[in-house]
């Protein structure tokens, strides 16, 4: 589903004429079957979100190809990632980013209004996801009415509104406790399991990449397939 | 995002920050109203001066000038398009002597179309426009200029402001009119026998006198019957008047734009005329510079107005950062992005340029009825001389003018922070802290 070869990326830094470049991604090769959930340990500084904002199509990678389903994606200007990530993928983060102004259903339904989609069918689809993940009581509330545990599902009811076939997260359970973070887990596998959805999981916690089907590991820059203990 | 989402997203976030919207808008607003009203007085002169200084008849008048000039050709010109009426005074050339009661005076006879006059208004100072073939209207000096035998003849002397005239009733009174040739013999018999029903204006200009008899035209074959049954003098032997009558035509227009197009085919048809397009184009070029002028004065107010708009929007773009941020990870373009500020700028040139027509239609309504009040007041006199002063007129095309500048103003003024939103870097905007 996603394949990703030669990728190679580097910051540059200080006052130009004189800007350092520290190489973060150093040929990076991975790739992700359909219906799989993967997940990328490695130590903090170590390139992890930095390959995910590349596959995101956030920023532009120096050099290497990503090809997500066959198409090009590395190739694409702002607009054309921005329709792709709206068709492909859904996003979680670490600490939600929810729309503050925003209630939870308001939240959830913000990806289908920027699809054009019609406010009925949109309430519809909103209410039953809101069931499937347990939100319906709260759907009223601001995100700054909700607990973390709730923020995050909101989220992740956000990245699923739209059936993307992949979600790329990165650190979804960071910002929770150990009990939440069982809930969030169990919810990812569902997912997984019942709607064949395909994750990319950041994290640097064992219990979450146990969760994954493979485990790649980053390691300054460099990406191998696998865990390496020493670099966790 | 369909577009009443975008709406909806927009007015969401004007919402939440009133107060700054509320003021930014407020600004738009005085800037705008600003520039209307002051326009307003520009276009308020301006019509003040072409509808009354140049009264309504005299604006859509085109003289024509012609030997040949005949009735026939004059009927003519009423099947010009937009001609509203054609009016042929036929002045009698040569002498004539009134007697009014014991009275005498030298008055030019007139005839002309009563029903085509009436057209274009003839002004009365008092009674109607003739009906019956005898019946006139006298110009507003008739009386004025009567003189008594001894007057005339000089044994009594003039006093100051010169002989008194008739100063009675005119109205329903009746008068004689001796014909002559154009020697200045007078015939001894066949006088016509006149009524007078109404009576002039006084000519606009106050050094102009009208003693002038207004006769229907239906008089002219009874005086030219006279005039052959009393002399032999033949009409061609006089050099300057080749007829009795001297035709003097004016066709008027419907209204003043049409005046050039008539003007045109007139000419074209060989005619000699004159209206007064020629002046009032010259009028015109004035009015349309003082009136530029004026918009650009305001055009500034707009421009520092401008200046809150663009502070509000990058502020709230400023604000917005992570939201924005957020937006276009989940997949809004970048065009999007732009939309939706721009289309909040706009909304407050919309709003702020709303109540501006709003609150510069009630400013023109008061000052056009205050400031004659101060004015007279200030002048010390009763009225404005009898002329309707306009001090401030709002006609759509300044409004429409007024729209544009204030709208395209604010939409320029968002379009920055607009651009700048674009601009915002995802994984940044992600990573500041509310
Ligand atoms: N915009 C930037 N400019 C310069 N250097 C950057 C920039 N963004 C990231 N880096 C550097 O790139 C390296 C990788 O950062 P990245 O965020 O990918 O690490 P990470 O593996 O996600 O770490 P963490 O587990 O703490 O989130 C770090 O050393 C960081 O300092
Ligand atoms: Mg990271």
């Amino acid at each position: 589903m996603i394949t990703v070869k030669g990728l190679n990326h580097s910051f540059k830094i200080g006052k130009k004429g004189k800007e350092k470049h520290i190489p973060v991604l150093r040929d990076v090769n991975f790739d992700v079957n359909d219906g799989e959930i993967v997940s990328i340990v490695g130590k903090s500084g170590s390139g992890k979100s930095t390959l995910l904002h590349i596959l995101a199509g956030f920023m532009a990678p120096e050099s290497g190809e990503i090809k997500v389903n066959g198409i090009e994606t590395s190739i694409f200007n702002e607009t054309d990632n921005a329709e792709f990530r709206l068709n492909n993928y859904g996003f979680i983060f670490q600490n939600f980013q929810l729309m503050p102004g925003l209630n939870a259903f308001e939240n959830v339904e913000l990806p289908l209004k920027l699809k054009g989609i019609e406010k009925a069918e949109r309430q519809e689809k909103v209410n039953t996801l809101m069931k499937y993940v347990g939100l319906t009581e709260v759907q009223d509330h601001y995100p700054n009415e909700l607990s973390g545990g709730q923020q995050q599902r909101v989220s992740i009811a956000r990245a699923l509104i739209t059936d993307p076939p992949i979600i790329l997260a990165d650190e979804p359970t960071g910002s929770l406790d150990s009990e939440t973070e069982q809930e969030i887990l169990l919810l990812i596998q569902s997912l997984n399991k019942n709607r064949g959805i395909t994750f990319v999981i950041i994290t640097h916690d064992d219990e979450v990449a146990q969760t994954a089907n493979r485990v790649y590991t980053m390691h300054d820059g460099e990406l191998k397939e696998g865990v390496v203990q020493h670099a966790i | 995002m369909q577009f009443k989402d975008q709406i909806d997203f927009v007015r969401q976030h004007i919402s939440k920050n009133k107060l700054r919207v509320f003021m930014t808008v407020l600004a738009a607003t005085m800037g705008t109203a600003f520039l209307i009203v002051l326009a307003s007085v520009g276009f308020g002169i301006h019509d003040t001066i072409t509808k009354e200084i140049l009264s309504d008849r005299k604006v859509t008048e085109i003289q024509v000038y012609a030997s040949e000039m005949s009735q026939e050709i004059a009927d003519e010109f009423k099947k010009i398009d937009h001609v509203s009426a054609v009016v042929n005074r036929q002045e009698f050339n040569a002498q004539t002597e009134t007697s009014f009661k014991n009275m005498k005076g030298n008055n030019g006879i007139i005839a002309t179309d009563f029903i085509e006059e009436g057209k274009v208004g003839f002004k009365l100072a008092e009674g109607r426009l003739p009906e019956n073939p005898n019946e006139v209207v006298v110009g507003s000096h008739f009386g004025q200029f009567l003189l008594t035998e001894e007057e005339a003849n000089g044994e009594v002397e003039e006093g100051e402001e010169g002989f008194k005239g008739y100063e009675g009733n005119l109205v329903g009174e009746q008068f004689t009119v001796r014909l002559g040739d154009f020697n200045g013999d007078m015939f001894e018999k066949d006088e016509l026998k006149l009524t007078i029903v109404g009576v002039a204006a006084p000519p606009a200009r106050d050094w102009f006198t009208d003693q002038s008899i207004y006769t229907n035209a239906s008089l002219i074959p009874t005086i030219e019957k006279i005039y052959k049954a009393n002399t032999e003098v033949e009409l061609d032997d006089h050099p300057d008047a080749m007829h009795l009558f001297y035709n003097n035509v004016m066709v008027y227009a419907n209204n003043l734009e049409n005046v050039k197009a008539i003007t045109k085919t007139l000419k074209d048809q060989g005619h000699s005329v004159y209206s007064v397009t020629e002046e009032l184009d010259q009028l015109d070029v004035f009015f349309f510079a003082l009136k530029a002028g004026l918009i650009f004065v305001g055009t500034i107010a707009i421009l520092i107005s401008s200046i809150g708009i663009f502070n509000t929007m990058t502020m709230a773009v400023t604000e917005r950062t992570r939201e924005i941020g957020v937006m276009k990870a989940i997949g809004a373009k970048p065009q999007l992005i732009q939309r939706l500020f721009l289309m909040e700028s706009a909304w407050i040139g919309i709003l702020g340029t709303f109540l501006a027509i709003v609150i510069s239609y009630g400013v023109s309504i008061i000052a056009n009825f205050v400031l004659p009040i101060i004015v007279t007041a200030a002048l010390g006199e009763e009225d404005l001389g009898g002329i309707q002063v306009k001090f401030s007129i709002i006609p759509w095309q300044l409004v429409v003018i007024a729209s544009t500048i204030s709208i395209s103003v604010a939409m320029i003024s968002g379009w920055r922070p607009a651009r700048k939103a674009t601009k915002i870097d995802v994984i940044n905007a992600l990573r500041t802290e509310l």
